[in-house]
């Protein structure tokens, strides 16, 4: 059985971020043609989501970078990524891998 | 109405950091010689095509900058013997593709190579007839038989479809026939229209091929038919079908004095600039592949993004939208002018030397000064014998 490392969101490097008015940007899945317009925080997000960062620390960086950052950002951050993840835009690392 | 200033526009233009789609005229060879074929006889370019590598590292260039989709057209770009390998370098790069051929070339090897990258949206064939006899007038012997071949190759390999039906005095009277075939017999979900216009080598064939305003007025009412035959499966961008419904429009607010409509009244007709760029067969960076002669740097020697950016003729064409109609003579005194676009720059060049000057072939009022009507009212095709009014 397969077990990923769900708070470790890796995005998919298949996927270009577009950055193009106003630091809005497009993500688009050039296997699939989907694509998907985000904010400056999604973008901010897109760019954390390297493996390294979990999602604790994912939420600190944003609430460093952004002003007036509510508290249910978390719950925020998550959908997002989670909107992601059913997209294909992002992926896990195995973390293992039972026989 | 009145030119906006400088500093208004510059705060109204919203360009992309980079351009979304780029149209790349990989060759400037062509199996066929099309009598009214837009990219040949262009005086103001002579014609080199770019070794593969070129290509390749531009490539890297546009998928570095996000370039989502490349359009790969020509000439024909089907005789790139490195087709291969310039399809790989636009997928390495995390790019889609477009084509655009005459289907020619189109066998199962090369489509069976296309369909398996994944990311293909679609290959653009023209097919101008039902029949050999009408096709092959302007595109040469046995070429509907062979641009035939290669759209039943794409069915078959599920790769998508889209033909383009280019109108001239040779096929204007086979408008429902080859509706028919394509919708029917190939069973293509739709198809586009548009007409021979009055660039490159139909320049040379102007008074052979492009439709005179009877026949223009023919095609626009058959067209709007058709249309609703086929639940709207027929489109245009340009064109009989484009004209007719843009001018019944037209026609209509004139009628009922309504007020300019947004983006109506200036020279708004081409949005291209701003999303799409283009480059020429021998790697020179241009607005548009029917603007060939505004060079706006060259592949690999200018950077995309700085082109894309800051050049100042893309800035004036971007700009050109700001132009009030007004500022013409030739619009002067039109009752359509606060409803009118301009229509296409590309046209307008090359009918008055002007890019910033509203295109005299797409101008309802001359239409209707040539002896041309606004389709008002059309029949659906004889078979039905019912008469549908058009509501206006």
């Amino acid at each position: 059985m397969i077990e990923l490392n769900k708070n470790r969101p890796i995005a998919n490097p298949i996927a270009v971020l577009r950055e193009e008015f106003d630091e809005w940007g497009v993500l688009f899945n050039p296997d699939t043609a989907d694509a998907v317009g985000i904010n400056p925080v999604g973008i901010a997000i897109w760019k954390l989501m390297d493996g390294e960062h979990d999602l604790e620390q994912i939420q600190a960086e944003i609430q460093d970078q952004f002003a007036e950052v509510p508290e249910a950002a978390g719950e925020e951050i998550s959908a997002f990524i989670n909107d992601l993840d059913e997209r294909g835009f992002i992926g896990y690392e195995v973390e293992s891998m039972d026989q | 109405m009145k030119a906006r200033n400088r500093s208004e526009q510059e705060e109204r233009i919203r360009v992309m950091r980079t351009p979304r789609k780029i149209d790349i005229d990989l060759t400037a060879r062509c199996n066929l010689r099309c009598t009214y074929c837009y990219f040949f006889d262009n005086p103001e370019v002579e014609y080199q095509d770019l070794p593969t590598d070129d290509w390749l590292r531009f490539f890297g260039e546009c998928g570095r900058l996000g370039v989502m989709e490349l359009t790969l057209a020509g000439g024909e770009p089907f005789m790139r013997k490195d087709l291969r390998a310039l399809i790989e370098g636009v997928v390495a790069n995390r790019m889609r593709f477009s084509m655009l051929s005459n289907g020619a070339l189109i066998n199962e090897d090369n489509a069976g190579f296309i369909a398996g990258t994944g990311r293909c949206n679609s290959i653009q064939i023209s097919i101008d007839g039902s029949c050999p006899e009408v096709h092959d007038t302007c595109r040469g012997k046995g070429s509907f038989e062979s641009a035939v071949r290669g759209i039943q190759t794409l069915q078959r390999l599920s790769i998508p479809v889209a033909v383009r039906m280019t109108i001239h005095q040779h096929n204007v009277n086979d408008l429902a026939n080859t509706a028919r075939f394509l919708l029917e017999d190939l069973g293509l979900p739709s198809f586009s229209t548009n007409s021979a216009g009055y660039l490159g080598t139909c320049r040379v064939n102007a008074q052979d091929v492009m439709l005179t305003v009877e026949e223009r007025q023919f095609a626009m009412e058959e067209l709007l038919s058709l249309s609703e035959k086929f639940n709207g499966r027929i489109s245009a961008s340009a064109g009989p079908l484009a004209e007719a419904r843009a001018w019944r429009d037209m026609e209509k607010a004139r009628n009922e004095a309504a007020p300019a409509k947004p983006d109506r009244g200036y020279l708004t007709g081409c949005g291209c600039p701003t999303s799409k760029i283009a480059v020429r067969a021998d790697g020179v960076i241009v607005p548009c592949n029917m603007l060939t002669h505004i060079e706006l740097g060259r592949i690999n020697q200018d950077s995309l993004q700085e082109v894309w950016q800051s050049s100042p003729a893309l800035n004036d064409l971007r700009f050109r939208r700001y132009i009030p109609l007004t500022n013409f003579e030739f619009c002067s005194g039109c009752p359509y002018i606060s409803y009118c676009t301009g229509n296409c720059p590309a046209l307008s060049f090359t009918l008055t030397g002007k890019v910033d000057h509203p295109s005299p072939d797409a101008c309802l009022r001359r239409f209707l000064r040539d002896g041309g009507k606004i389709p008002e009212k059309f029949t659906l095709h004889s078979e039905n014998q019912i008469n549908i009014e058009v509501i206006q």
